[in-house]
């Protein structure tokens, strides 16, 4: 073999190393008893090997709730993100207005406002009109973040497809409405999947709103719940972990799903990091 | 492509405007209901005194000239910076090393590339409790202290997180690993698209390795390096996931940042007119590096 692909396998197992051991840590651990935990014996792999910390999970706390809140959240947020972002997306991308160039650079202003920057205002807003504390401060909250990254992702996959077949239905007797749900939209299909998993991801993930939002253990999202799970009077670590491993499941089989797209969207640069 | 459009007519003209306005009007209302007007909301409230329960009063700049001469904000400005700073040099040079490696693979490129950017996708809370508890001393002694204890390099557990260097270096730790694949990602496409002459063209002319890299492969690389710098560097230095979950800030101040004084300030405290003032002391910041990123970003578009 030669030298190059020796440093490459070196290199990959590297990096293959560093990226799995947390992984392989979260999964091994949920597998352990609180007492091999706690005293720290068969530190490396579960031995034995329990399934206490999902059954314990899943009958002694919160956490079927937490998941529940977090999917209806979720799915709520993806839907209302996906409409408003294909809505402005097409708008930026294929109409000619005033202003235009403008309103593509706002909204990619507005993706880089920090969250860190509106939950202040943000929740004193939400407390004034009743909505703190349901997860309606959620579906409200994190549009903010997920329109003006969906939206400027979309206008990218709308400026990418061919004007011509738009024209033509237009010429061909077809109202702005049709050619976008007839011709567009199935065009775009791909694009608009992609966004919405990663509308769906970001609210699944999202922390920081949801644990200043709610306070009600009921209605609050696994993120929040799986900090609950430590700072109570023991420490779950294993449930913890098994939680961990159930909320990452989800998100991993949509990105296997849309990893090429995801990447070529990563290609152009448009992606949080 | 110019010619139909040049054609239409005036009316045809307006209509297609309305038509936009109408499409954008959720948008619209959406971003002035929830960012623009609680953003003014912000300005506002830090120029007040306001506490929760109490009617907020006009201070006028109290709020700033109190943490220009507040020791722990200091510590906050001091903190956030090394955090920010730390992570991203790390994430641009693994970055680069993962891209290298990658467009080196030469089977299952893919397959690779899409394990590497496992961390990216995960939880960020997950990823901030994982990272403690390997860095901690307890319970049962954690990851790092398991590992070095066993190869006889200590001779008894480490609290790593219960001092002050020990506790940034995780949080940079943490932050750097889920970060890192998103560079590597972004420089591997960049590679790609660097023409393979160039390199054909250096090979002939007896270029070595490394004179090739130095060259050709970050000249290339110069655009998608300044680009995935500044969106991270805008988006770590006002986090608050990773270290809220490990530190709390803590041990003492010592990795204390902007977004988590902010909320301990205002949801510990309860003083939210100075709450606010921290989050706003980055709008500065803000200001002059978001015409750069979206100008990069636009460029990009239109190229």
């Amino acid at each position: 073999m030669k030298a190059w692909k020796v440093a490459t396998v070196a290199g990959l197992a590297a990096f293959g190393l560093v990226v799995l051991v947390p992984f392989w840590w979260i999964a091994s651990m949920s597998f352990k008893t609180y007492e091999q935990i706690q005293f720290a014996t068969s530190i490396y792999v579960p031995r034995p090997f329990t399934w206490e910390n999902y059954t314990g999970l899943w009958l002694d706390t919160r956490f079927p709730l937490w998941l529940r809140n977090s999917a209806v959240t979720a799915v709520v947020v993806t839907l209302v993100t996906t409409v408003v972002s294909c809505l402005g997306g097409y708008a930026v991308a294929r109409l000619r207005f005033p202003g235009r160039e403008t309103v593509a650079s706002l909204i990619l202003i507005l993706y880089l406002v920090p969250p860190a920057l509106l939950f202040i205002p943000l929740y004193r807003v939400l407390a004034e009109i009743g909505a703190t504390n349901s997860l309606l401060a959620l579906f409200l909250s994190y549009p903010t973040f997920t329109v003006p990254f969906c939206t400027w992702l979309l206008i990218g996959f709308f400026k990418a497809l061919p004007a011509e077949l738009e024209e033509a239905a237009l010429v061909d007797g077809a109202n702005r409405v049709q050619a976008l749900r007839r011709v567009l939209l199935p065009l775009a299909a791909p694009g608009i999947v992609a966004s919405a998993i990663f509308a769906f991801t970001l609210s699944w993930n999202e922390f920081l709103y949801a644990l200043i939002f709610i306070q009600d253990e009921r209605t609050i999202t696994v993120p929040v719940g799986l900090n609950l799970l430590i700072y109570g009077d023991v420490f779950h670590w294993g449930q913890l972990m098994a939680a961990s491993v159930i909320t990452t499941i989800p998100v991993v089989a949509l990105y296997m799903f849309i990893h090429r797209w995801m990447v070529e969207g990563l290609a152009a640069g448009s992606v949080k990091g | 492509m110019t010619t139909p459009r040049a054609a239409r007519s005036p009316r045809r003209r307006w209509r297609e405007a309305g038509t936009a306005l109408v499409l954008l009007l959720p948008m619209f209302v959406l971003v002035i209901g929830l960012i623009v007007y609680p953003f003014a909301r912000a300005i506002w409230l830090s120029f007040t005194d306001k506490l929760v329960g109490y009617p907020e009063r006009f201070v006028g700049l109290r709020n700033y000239l109190y943490l220009a001469q507040d020791d722990a904000f200091q510590a906050v400005v001091r903190n956030s910076l090394v955090f920010t700073l730390a992570s991203v040099a790390l994430k641009v040079v693994t970055g680069l090393a993962m891209a290298l490696v990658l467009h080196a693979t030469w089977r299952w490129r893919n397959f690779f590339r899409g394990l590497l950017l496992l961390p990216w996708i995960t939880s960020t809370v997950i990823i901030a409790l994982t990272w403690r508890w390997m860095f901690d001393a307890f319970p049962g002694r954690g990851f790092f202290n398991s590992v070095l204890l066993d190869a006889g390099l200590l001779a008894r557990p480490l609290a790593f997180m219960a001092t002050p260097a020990g506790a940034m270096a995780a949080v940079v730790v943490a932050n750097w690993w889920r970060g890192f694949p998103f560079f590597g990602v972004s420089y591997l496409a960049g590679i790609q698209a660097i023409p393979g002459e160039l390199y054909e063209a250096a090979a002939v002319d007896g270029a070595g390795p490394w004179r090739r890299f130095w060259h050709i492969t970050l000249p290339g690389l110069q655009h998608v390096i300044l680009v995935t710098t500044l969106l991270t560097f805008i988006f770590t230095i006002n986090d608050f996931n990773i270290i809220y979950v490990m530190t709390r800030g803590g041990p003492g101040t010592a990795t204390q940042v902007f977004a988590t004084y902010s909320y301990e300030v205002a949801f510990n405290q309860l003083r939210w007119g100075r709450g606010v003032t921290i989050a706003i002391f980055v709008v500065p910041l803000l200001i002059a590096l978001i015409p750069l990123v979206s100008r990069a970003l636009l460029r990009e578009r239109t190229a």
